[in-house]
């Protein structure tokens, strides 16, 4: 369901009469003029249980939004809460009694600003391992301000992720479309999302070699995204795969910023899109999700900001080729989803990870 | 397609997230999670056998702690991994699993003394290839588990140590304590008795007194000797500028000094970060020692200073009666005296030792018997 009204108490009833007596999830563009504050008053005194995340757009059917709220029915809803601090390494994770032989899913909305996600899903991994499928993406500004992005009924939060827990089947495509340009290195000093060293050098004197040799155009003091966001890193996987790893910024020192952790001794490769390539990735994530799905009722797109920054109008074909794979097989289905800072899902059935330039689809039943 | 250079970095990166910490479930974690996230797996644990009973040491996710006897079942299952091998899912694997498991494959490395790695997927993808690349980095893996497992040992034993010096310290000082007070008491008593029969006394009874009363006094001064040992760990260690050259003339201005003995002083002695008190203890024994068993007419007490590299060297130098070569050490060990003098504990130079040693120090001796001792002793710079 899309809500267009920013007068919390429609909002909540709006919901209300979505959800019933189920959960919601709530994902708001951070363009919604609404006071959240009160929203989460209210939807607590209506005693709807809830988690969200606020995104730079969101997606609902095949429309894009700066602004409006995309809520959606958390079905058997076992466990809701919050995470603070996840910038912190020792984040704890509670433990949940998972029935044999049912299928759990598990959605999460991080701050995709904050630094250690990785180590916060790791530790998701580590506690729930194979019982459930994960499912999630980065919240935040598209200004990359951090500030307050998740919220439950405990309050709206930073530097923290917020989570659910269903007793539902789901199943999930993820897919980048980026192909090797160059490499790989080996990041030779990091720390956290900040690429110090790469081959023992300055990594912007690398990657500045490689992107202005490809693209044809030259890093000035005040472009440097406008070319990047056509050429993230690759963190290299076994079987040539790569997880994708945006940089956002060059520093004073050289240094490159990433949405996302980049640890000492990873091998990267320098990437490159076109738009066909992202495009026809999408739609394999849909067809991936679609194929293993048996009756699913909704899907989520967790689509990365980055990639409609890069395919700009384009996009719109990227989010119409999903649409079209999931109503080939799924008709009834309904569709909606956010833009986010940075993707989260299992690679396969493995291990969690946190992509960015990277396109999910969650199909639920 | 095949990649030999991106197979030798990505080695190169798995290898150098080995070792990084002697914690072991931080290497584990380090190495393991690292694997997880570049090779599609879903799961992995360490099995050691201890007692007859293979138990889980590490795993990701956590699941449920093994506890599997070494029936023959289990021992047909590792006979047959000499270095790795890799099994098809089956039923007998799964007391060996912390995690439930009905499907996929297991890839088993023989860690050696340090047990068995599992490495479980749901979906085939273990090649021949990829397990023998990881053969030479779980080697590695499997020796810094060794060494972390040696260092928990250390730490547990340090610690171990820690405690039983601790406990043997608040001994002591509850036994002084506790010893003080009879003392007293007969001491007291001992007051009593000369009071009330003293005047009828004859002269011998009166010598019993004494030696009763002098008796007593040593004992004290035993069990104040204990006490100040026992607390040397506790007591005002709050380290300062301490200047050495007034430290020395504070603790001389407190020493009887017979007018036959001279006490020259180095004009050099440094100013040191330490702990005053216990500066103060060092010198007062060494400087009192040197003034008592001096037998010299014209005798003769030197403190002096000079700087090695890293360290500062003390000297307190005297002309007495000499120290033979044989007690060179038996000296610095509690309780351990070479004269019969009622006044000593014999455990003053071990207090000595024991605040040089505190500052990584070291405390030595030349002496010749009947020209005189220097008692030398460092002290590290701070």
């Amino acid at each position: 369901m899309f809500i267009k009204s920013i007068r919390p108490k429609k909002i909540v009833s709006q919901i209300k009469n979505h959800v019933k007596d189920n959960a919601a999830l709530i994902s708001i563009a951070e363009n919604t003029d609404v006071n959240i504050d009160q929203l989460i008053v209210l939807l607590n005194e209506a005693q709807i249980e809830f988690m969200g995340g606020i995104f730079p757009k969101v997606i609902h059917n095949d429309s894009i939004n700066d602004s409006g709220i995309v809520i959606n029915t958390l079905v058997d809803a076992v466990y809701i809460g919050c995470t603070q601090n996840i910038s912190n390494d020792n984040t704890l994770v509670l433990k949940i009694d998972f029935e044999d032989d049912r299928d759990y899913s598990l959605i999460t909305y991080v701050d995709g600003l904050t630094s250690n996600i990785s180590s916060f899903l790791s530790n998701l991994y580590q506690e729930y391992g194979m019982q459930t499928n994960y499912f999630g993406g980065g919240a935040g500004s598209l200004s990359l301000e951090q500030r307050p992005c998740v919220f439950t009924g405990q309050g709206i939060f930073q530097d923290a992720a917020v989570m659910c827990i269903m007793k539902m089947k789901s199943s999930i495509g993820v897919k980048h479309g980026w192909d090797k340009l160059a490499g790989p290195y080996i990041v030779t000093k990091a720390e956290r999302n900040t690429i110090q060293e790469i081959n023992w050098k300055s990594p912007f004197d690398i990657y500045k070699e490689v992107v202005e040799l490809d693209s044809k155009s030259k890093f000035t003091e005040d472009n440097f995204f406008d070319i990047a966001k056509g050429y993230p890193f690759g963190i290299v996987r076994s079987n040539d795969e790569h997880v994708i790893r945006d940089p956002l910024i060059v520093n004073d020192k050289g240094e490159l910023i990433c949405v996302g952790q980049v640890e000492e001794n990873t091998l990267v490769s320098i990437m490159k899109g076109k738009s066909d390539s992202l495009i026809a990735a999408a739609s394999k994530a849909a067809k991936e999700s679609a194929q293993m799905a048996v009756e699913p009722k909704k899907a989520i797109i967790i689509d990365c900001i980055s990639r409609i920054l890069f395919l700009e109008d384009d996009f719109q074909k990227e989010l119409r080729s999903i649409i079209s794979v999931l109503h080939d097989k799924h008709p009834e289905i309904s569709i909606s989803g956010a833009l986010t800072l940075g993707e989260i899902s299992s690679f396969g059935n493995g291990y969690l990870e946190f992509y960015n330039k990277t396109v999910v689809v969650g199909l639920f039943e | 397609m095949e990649n030999p250079i991106q197979d030798i970095l990505q080695l190169y990166e798995y290898s150098m997230s080995i070792g990084k910490t002697l914690d072991y479930k931080q290497n584990c974690d380090q190495f393991l999670k690292l694997l997880l996230k570049r090779i599609n797996f879903n799961a992995c644990w360490i099995i050691k056998k201890r007692d007859d009973v293979y138990t889980s040491r590490y795993s990701i996710p956590s699941g449920k702690s093994i506890s599997a006897d070494d029936t023959t079942p289990i021992q047909q299952v590792f006979a047959q991994v000499d270095s790795h091998r890799l099994f098809p899912y089956s039923e007998k694997f799964d007391e060996l699993c912390p995690i439930k498991i009905d499907q996929g494959e297991l890839l088993i490395y023989n860690l050696m003394e340090e047990g068995f790695l599992f490495l479980y997927s749901k979906e085939k993808c273990f090649d021949e290839r990829l397990t023998c690349q990881l053969l030479p980095v779980i080697k590695k893996f499997s020796r810094s588990l060794i060494a972390s497992n040696v260092f928990t040992n250390q730490q547990l034993l340090l610690e171990q140590l820690q405690e039983s010096n601790q406990e043997l310290n608040n001994y002591a000082h509850v036994v002084s304590h506790d010893l003080k007070s009879p003392i007293r008491n007969i001491e007291t008593l001992v007051s009593w008795l000369e009071e009330e029969f003293g005047e009828q006394s004859q002269t011998s009874d009166l010598n019993y007194f004494t030696k009763i009363r002098e008796n007593i006094s040593k004992m004290e001064g035993l069990i104040s000797s204990i006490l100040d040992y026992s607390s040397l760990s506790n007591k005002q260690n709050k380290e300062i500028d301490v200047s050495i050259k007034e430290l020395v003339e504070e603790v001389c201005s407190h020493i009887l000094i017979p007018d036959h003995i001279k006490i020259e002083i180095a004009l050099n002695l440094p100013t040191i970060k330490a702990a005053r008190y216990r500066l103060q203890q060092v010198f007062q024994n060494l400087i009192t020692n040197a003034v008592k068993y001096n037998d010299k007419s014209n005798g003769v007490v030197q403190v002096g200073y000079k700087e090695i590299e890293g360290y500062h060297q003390f000297f307190v130098r005297d002309n007495g009666i000499g120290i033979d070569a044989k007690y060179h050490q038996k000296i610095f060990e509690a309780f351990q005296k070479l004269s019969a003098s009622k006044d000593s504990s014999g455990i003053g130079l071990s207090i000595v030792k024991r605040i040089v040693n505190s500052y990584k120090g070291e405390i030595w001796l030349e002496s010749k018997p009947l020209v005189g001792t220097v008692f030398y002793f460092t002290l590290k710079q701070m």
